[in-house]
């Protein structure tokens, strides 16, 4: 399928880490690596679109600086929970 | 993680960041507010000491931080479409889901009554009260007329419907704030200022009731009948949850009442009929819980008497401000 326009990759990138997201998986980490694809996606969009103004891309990097530290706070997570659980399953959700 | 100054750092950092979000120029000022809004909240929820805060603030962190995710793309996909208005519609449909999903509101909700249930009464203060500014507000910015009266209707029906099996006083106000959720949107369609008295009056009553519910550190609502409650105790809990579910001559009919009254002047006869109607499930299951706890005792046991404590005054004074505010507030208008 040809496509000419490349907003249609970044919809289908974005489309496609939701879905991962949503899915249902064994473990919390494949959860919080959609959502560093979906910051990929926005990431390379962004890129993108910034090009349009001169390739000012001072904006770019505030992005990057707190989609990081989203992540990070993830992992954190993750860790918090497997110091309490064990594991980061999702099987061991059992108290709400 | 019992240290105040900690909590003290990161609450400072809460407030600022919704101030971020609604006083910047641009989207991105406002999704940078959101997230930095989650990057402090999730420390002051998640408690290593037990399971269960664990899980709540992972729920917490996973449906908060795919809305702001989402709704970054969407501030994109506005910002590469310039002169493309055809896709406006539902790129305000999209960006209005993001932050209903951030709010809480129904058919986002699912993740609300779970987590309300796994933190302790403050952090749910905070939950239902602040964290919901800076969506409103950038949802009063840019939002589509139709699809969030849809939203108000399914937040009206499902904060009314979802109340009524909970034993969990958590989970009760969750879905009480829910259905708050669908009239607060309402207003926001009206006026931001009638936005903000409603906002305003409402954080007053559930300040009051968590207050309440907190001193007596109850947390179900077993916990209502079976201990031997002073009468000016139970008076108060009465007080609060009829102000809370919008009866007359209490406080929280006020906001409600500005409301129906545009309704009605400009002809919205079935939202009208939607909004009464569930507010009549809310009081219902309001006054099943008091019922049972003022009138019948199920154990009158001698050994669990909660008495007036010490620093109760503020209750009474602001029970007294239910009942007598909307009164005297008409005599301002005189």
């Amino acid at each position: 399928m040809l496509i000419y326009d490349i907003r249609f990759l970044f919809i289908y990138m974005f489309f496609v880490g939701n879905l991962i997201f949503v899915s249902k998986n064994k473990h919390l980490l494949v959860v919080l690596l959609s959502l560093e694809f979906i910051v990929l996606s926005i990431f390379f969009f962004f890129l993108v679109l910034l090009m349009f103004i001169d390739y000012d891309m001072y904006m770019l990097m505030v992005f990057l600086v707190f989609s990081v530290c989203e992540g990070s706070l993830g992992l954190s997570i993750l860790v918090s929970m497997i110091r309490s659980h064990g594991n980061d399953y999702f099987q061991s959700f059992s108290m709400l | 993680m019992n240290n105040n100054s900690n909590k003290m750092f990161f609450l400072f950092i809460l407030f600022f960041s919704t101030l971020i979000s609604i006083s910047s120029n641009s989207w991105f000022g406002c999704w940078i507010g959101l997230e930095i809004n989650l990057l402090s909240f999730i420390p002051l929820i998640s408690n290593s000491k037990n399971l269960l805060s664990v899980e709540t603030s992972l729920k917490y962190f996973l449906t908060q931080s795919l809305a702001s995710i989402n709704f970054l793309f969407m501030i994109l996909i506005k910002f590469s479409l310039l002169k493309n208005f055809n896709m406006n519609n539902i790129i305000s449909i999209m960006m209005n889901s993001s932050l209903l999903m951030k709010m809480g509101s129904a058919p986002f909700h699912f993740w609300f009554p779970n987590i309300v249930e796994g933190l302790s009464w403050m952090n749910n203060f905070m939950l239902m009260t602040w964290q919901k500014i800076s969506p409103m507000i950038l949802l009063s910015y840019y939002f589509n007329k139709n699809f969030l009266i849809f939203m108000i209707i399914t937040n009206l029906i499902i904060g009314s419907l979802g109340g009524l099996n909970q034993t969990s006083l958590r989970k009760l106000l969750a879905f009480s704030s829910i259905n708050n959720l669908g009239w607060m949107i309402f207003s926001i369609m009206i006026s931001e200022n009638l936005w903000l008295f409603y906002f305003l009056i409402y954080s007053m009553m559930i300040s009051m009731m968590i207050s309440l519910f907190f001193l007596m550190n109850m947390y179900f609502m077993n916990q209502l009948f079976i201990n031997n409650m002073n009468f000016f105790i139970k008076l108060n809990l009465l007080i609060n949850f009829l102000s809370l579910g919008g009866l007359p001559p209490f406080m929280g009919f006020m906001p409600k009442w500005i409301i129906i009254n545009f309704l009605l002047i400009n002809k919205f006869y079935f939202l009208t009929f939607i909004f009464m109607m569930t507010s009549l499930i809310i009081i219902y299951y309001y006054i099943r819980i008091i019922y049972s706890s003022f009138m019948f005792n199920y154990f009158k046991m001698k050994w669990v008497n909660l008495l007036m404590k010490n620093n109760m005054s503020l209750i009474n004074l602001s029970s007294f401000i239910s009942i007598s505010s909307m009164i005297l507030s008409t005599f301002i208008f005189m």
